[in-house]
């Protein structure tokens, strides 16, 4: 590079800034230092209304989620509640040795990826398909009539959806073996048989919580430039085609962050639904780990095996959501965070 | 390429009616451009000739054929919308290729038309970008690229230019311009922008509260506003408008009476507005101009010329003047010369232009 240094007055230019710079970079520090704590003031002073909202958040995640995790350590401990946490001795991963050769906790292990794997792929499109097709619907209080109804059920209580499809499914006067009794075809325990199981649970899922689930997408349908429909339509595009090469490109970010939300939880099959649905008759196809963990833990007080079993759930659905995360992130520019 | 031609076309939401019965005939190849406030129709009219909207009432004709039935895809036009309209998922080649895809063309068609239509706009190194990674200007000529590649009957352009900076309007204005040169097709441009108007139109379709209040080329909108609305619509700043009364020799406004070119024959003593554009003025008294005192209280500088505030009477006004490179010469102005020929003279009561007889 050419030096183009001119004199000032017979002293480089260059040497000038260099002074000056020294003087604001000093000056800068102690200022930097004393606006820095002075703008925090400020800053709280002016939106503590907004820090006011968020502190319930807080505190539920500090004494629900942080606090709990002081009695992971019982995980590695020979825990007894009259020693308490700190008291029991350590034993290493001498649990995880045990649950590991356990062959309910296997199977409930197996359970709760055979229940999420068919929830992925079946539940999980559902509130997506269900919020296109309410995109269809071009009349107002039809469309607002359909969302309701299937928003619904998700603000029943798992007891009574539970009620609903235990009376639906059973043997004697069930509306599903009326149904099927017009076919000719023989009265069917569905909830005493494992192999129903499954399609029963995922099935419920699916009504009680598609409709609800369908709000975000319908959220993120609401965002598209509707120009952009309004641009396709004057080059040809139908309605199908319009879903596929607009509607749908255009809330893969949504349709991507649900995902990875949703495989994080992968290891929480509905706790609640699988108590009140399962039976020992079931418990080859419907025992998961949540469920396992309460017979152990609560029922039968291992609480430090259960609190094995349940970190490693955590530990799973950990590796599970930063995965996805990360390959969200390299493959679509999408990701949690 | 195809004419388009409206007749008595109305559009109504419920019983709001926006568009009160249009006229206007399109030639084939020509540039006319539909301008005037917001609110005034001009986007419903558009939308209404690209299908978008449905027509209540009246006749839309694209190439001779009645097209009020007629689905968007099936009249052979092609839109660029305000904003851009670019699909966010698709690259520059993909958002271009849609319409073409759409309608099943073949594939290395598809190519060849991309390429020759990326060259013409400039986009060929963008071709694999996509929007989020393009300037605005970038942006517009994509907008632009995929309405060329349909190679449609009929350009229809919404306020394409108002999302971009001064600068980047000018240019893609001229880019315009020169792309229906060089294309010679049918287009209909809606804008509120009086200088986009004036600069793209071969004819400008001046439209206020859903109905035309004038039709003609930009010069002679210019020099003949037919009523107050378009007189105080075109030009920036927009023409001066005094309230003053005709008399046997002139106009009467005020104090001063103002020549004018035309026989009076038979209106004096009718209440007039008179309409003077700023730059018609002169600061020097010529053959058959008129002095009008002003208060000056503001000289704007723009560079060759200024921009001279004042008040005539009641009246707010503002003329223009060279400043050959000084505006101090300019702060002492008590009075412009108005040319005779030059004054405008509108019915105060309908604010239709009255044209005096030479």
């Amino acid at each position: 590079m050419v030096d183009r240094t001119p004199d000032v007055g017979g002293k480089p230019i260059k040497e000038v800034v260099v002074e000056v710079n020294e003087t604001f970079s000093d000056r800068d520090t102690s200022y930097s230092a004393d606006s820095k704590w002075a703008r925090m003031v400020d800053h709280f002073k002016r939106e503590w209304q907004l820090y006011a909202m968020l502190a319930p958040t807080i505190i539920w995640f500090v004494v629900f989620l942080y606090k709990p995790m002081y009695g992971l350590q019982i995980a590695f401990k020979d825990y007894s509640i009259f020693r308490g946490v700190a008291g029991s001795p350590w034993v290493g991963f001498e649990h995880f040795e045990v649950l590991f050769a356990n062959d309910q906790f296997l199977r409930a292990v197996s359970n709760t990826i055979k229940i999420s794997a068919l929830n992925l792929l079946f539940g999980f499109p559902a509130p997506i398909i269900l919020a296109l097709m309410f995109n269809e619907i071009l009349h107002a209080s039809y469309k607002k009539t359909a969302q309701t109804i299937v928003y619904l059920p998700h603000f029943i209580s798992s007891v009574i959806i539970a009620g609903i499809v235990i009376t639906a499914f059973a043997p004697t006067g069930g509306i599903v073996n009326i149904i099927l009794g017009w076919f000719g075809i023989d009265s069917i325990y569905f909830l005493t048989r494992p192999e129903w199981f499954r399609p029963i649970f995922v099935g419920t899922g699916i009504w009680q919580e598609a409709g609800f689930g369908s709000i975000v997408f319908l959220a993120a349908i609401a965002g598209v430039n509707p120009s952009l429909y309004e641009s396709a339509v004057v080059d040809g595009a139908n309605r199908w085609q319009m879903m596929w090469k607009i509607t749908i490109p255009s809330i893969l970010p949504t349709i991507l962050i649900m995902l990875i939300i949703r495989i994080g939880n992968i290891m929480e099959v509905s706790f609640e639904l699988v108590i009140l649905l399962y039976q020992p008759a079931t418990y080859e196809t419907a025992d998961v780990v949540n469920t396992w963990i309460y017979r152990q833990g609560l029922q039968s007080g291992q609480y430090d095996l259960a609190a094995a079993a349940g970190l490693f759930n955590a530990v799973v659905a950990f590796v599970l959501v930063m995965t996805a995360n990360s390959l969200s992130r390299r493959y679509s520019r999408t990701s949690l965070w | 390429m195809a004419g388009v031609n409206l007749t008595g076309i109305v559009k109504r939401y419920g019983a709001l009616q926006v568009v009160h019965g249009i006229d206007l005939d399109v030639a084939e190849k020509e540039f006319v451009v539909l301008v005037g406030p917001s609110g005034c129709g001009k986007s419903t009219t558009l939308r209404m000739i690209a299908g978008l909207e449905e027509i209540t009432q009246g006749d839309l004709e694209i190439d001779g054929r009645r097209m009020n039935r007629v689905a968007p895809k099936d009249r052979d036009v092609a839109m660029v919308f305000q904003n851009y309209a670019l699909y966010p998922h698709l690259n520059v080649a993909d958002n271009m290729a849609f319409g073409l895809r759409i309608r099943r063309m073949p594939r290395d068609q598809i190519a060849t038309t991309i390429a020759e239509t990326a060259e013409i706009l400039g986009l060929t190194e963008y071709l694999e970008r996509r929007p989020a990674d393009l300037s605005g200007g970038q942006r517009q000529r994509v907008a632009m690229g995929r309405a060329i590649v349909r190679h449609p009957k009929v350009f229809l352009f919404d306020e394409p230019l108002s999302n971009l900076d001064a600068k980047l309007r000018t240019q893609m204005r001229a880019e315009i311009k020169r792309l229906h040169n060089r294309l010679g097709v049918t287009s209909v441009y809606v804008t509120h922008d009086q200088v986009e108007a004036m600069t793209l139109a071969d004819r400008i379709v001046v439209m206020n509260d859903g109905r035309i209040e004038q039709v003609g080329t930009p010069m002679e909108l210019f020099n003949n506003p037919a009523n107050t609305f378009v007189a105080g619509f075109l030009g920036s700043p927009p023409m001066n408008q005094m309230k003053g009364q005709l008399t046997e020799t002139g106009a009467q406004i005020g104090e001063a009476e103002i020549k004018l070119a035309g026989a009076i024959n038979g209106l004096a003593g009718r209440d007039v507005v008179i309409g003077i554009r700023p730059e018609h003025v002169t600061l020097r008294p010529g053959e058959q101009t008129t002095a009008l005192p002003i208060a000056l209280d503001l000289v704007e500088p723009l560079g060759s010329e200024a921009l001279l505030h004042g008040r005539f009477g009641e009246d707010e006004v503002v003329f223009k003047a060279d400043t050959h490179g000084d505006i101090a010469h300019l702060q002492g102005v008590t009075a412009v010369h108005v040319p005779a020929s030059l004054v405008k003279i509108f019915d105060a009561d309908t604010g239709r232009a009255l044209q005096l007889e030479q």
